[in-house]
């Protein structure tokens, strides 16, 4: 396969899953084309300004900087049913309404969910 | 032959995903190469001494696959963040004292390497 896109629909602090999803995004990104979506709560890794010390676990926005070339879609409906269109977000992520969303998933080879 | 690849997240026991796994790959090792990447609090699944009351051996269960060809893998920081450490590789074909025979701990690269190989792949996550 050429291709994975990496679903997350878990928030990103409640459980490993949000940093499982980003590793295993990143590691594939050497000779396959790669996107991570962000669908339901995992929709709040998007959100800019995100602080994890005291949680002592790592900053995810950061790790999603070290990786500008992943490419990153946020389901836009999921944003609006959780009242975070109004947020910041982190500047190099891409918002997708449900069609165009569905449209790349489809475009893939293959989907990993989280 | 064509290559099917099986990601676990989950754990034994909590969910019905790595029995569904297993009878999956078992049916696929007929006319598929099949791998299989443990992640997360998948890579519980192969260790050694699980004794359910009222389950079948997960553990049991994989490491029959891997006897049959299946090629099992466990990510290496999950299964160090879990207490699993590689070493040298033992007689059992395992790298993990605690881990049942065929199955290894390796990189999170091997995901990647893994799904490239692959043309089918299923996840199966919680």
């Amino acid at each position: 396969m050429k291709s994975v896109f990496y679903l997350l629909d878990s928030a990103p602090y409640g459980s490993e899953k949000a940093f499982g999803a980003l590793n295993a995004a990143a590691v594939s990104l050497a000779g396959m084309r790669v996107t991570l979506g962000l669908y339901g709560d995992g929709v709040y890794l998007a959100v800019a300004g995100q602080e994890s010390k005291k949680l002592g676990v790592p900053n995810l926005s950061d790790i999603l900087y070290s990786y500008g070339e992943l490419r990153v879609l946020v389901h836009e409906p999921s944003l609006i049913e959780r009242g975070l269109f109004g947020e910041t977000f982190i500047e190099t992520l891409e918002l997708a309404d449900e069609e165009d969303f569905l449209e790349e998933m489809e475009s893939f080879e293959c989907v990993v969910l989280f | 032959m064509k290559t099917l690849t099986i990601v676990l997240t989950d754990g034994p026991y909590i969910s019905e995903y790595a029995e569904i796994a297993c009878k999956l790959a078992d049916s696929a090792l007929e006319q598929y190469q099949v791998n299989i990447f443990l992640y997360l609090d998948a890579v519980h699944i192969p260790k050694k001494g699980q004794t359910p009351s009222f389950f079948t051996s997960a553990g049991e269960l994989f490491t029959g696959l891997a006897e049959k060809g299946a090629v099992i893998r466990a990510c290496a920081r999950c299964a160090a963040a879990r207490g699993y450490i590689a070493e040298e590789e033992n007689e059992n074909g395992s790298n993990c004292r605690d881990y049942l025979p065929g199955i290894k701990i390796s990189s999170l690269y091997e995901l990647a390497e893994m799904l490239k190989k692959s043309d089918r792949v299923i996840s199966l996550p919680r």
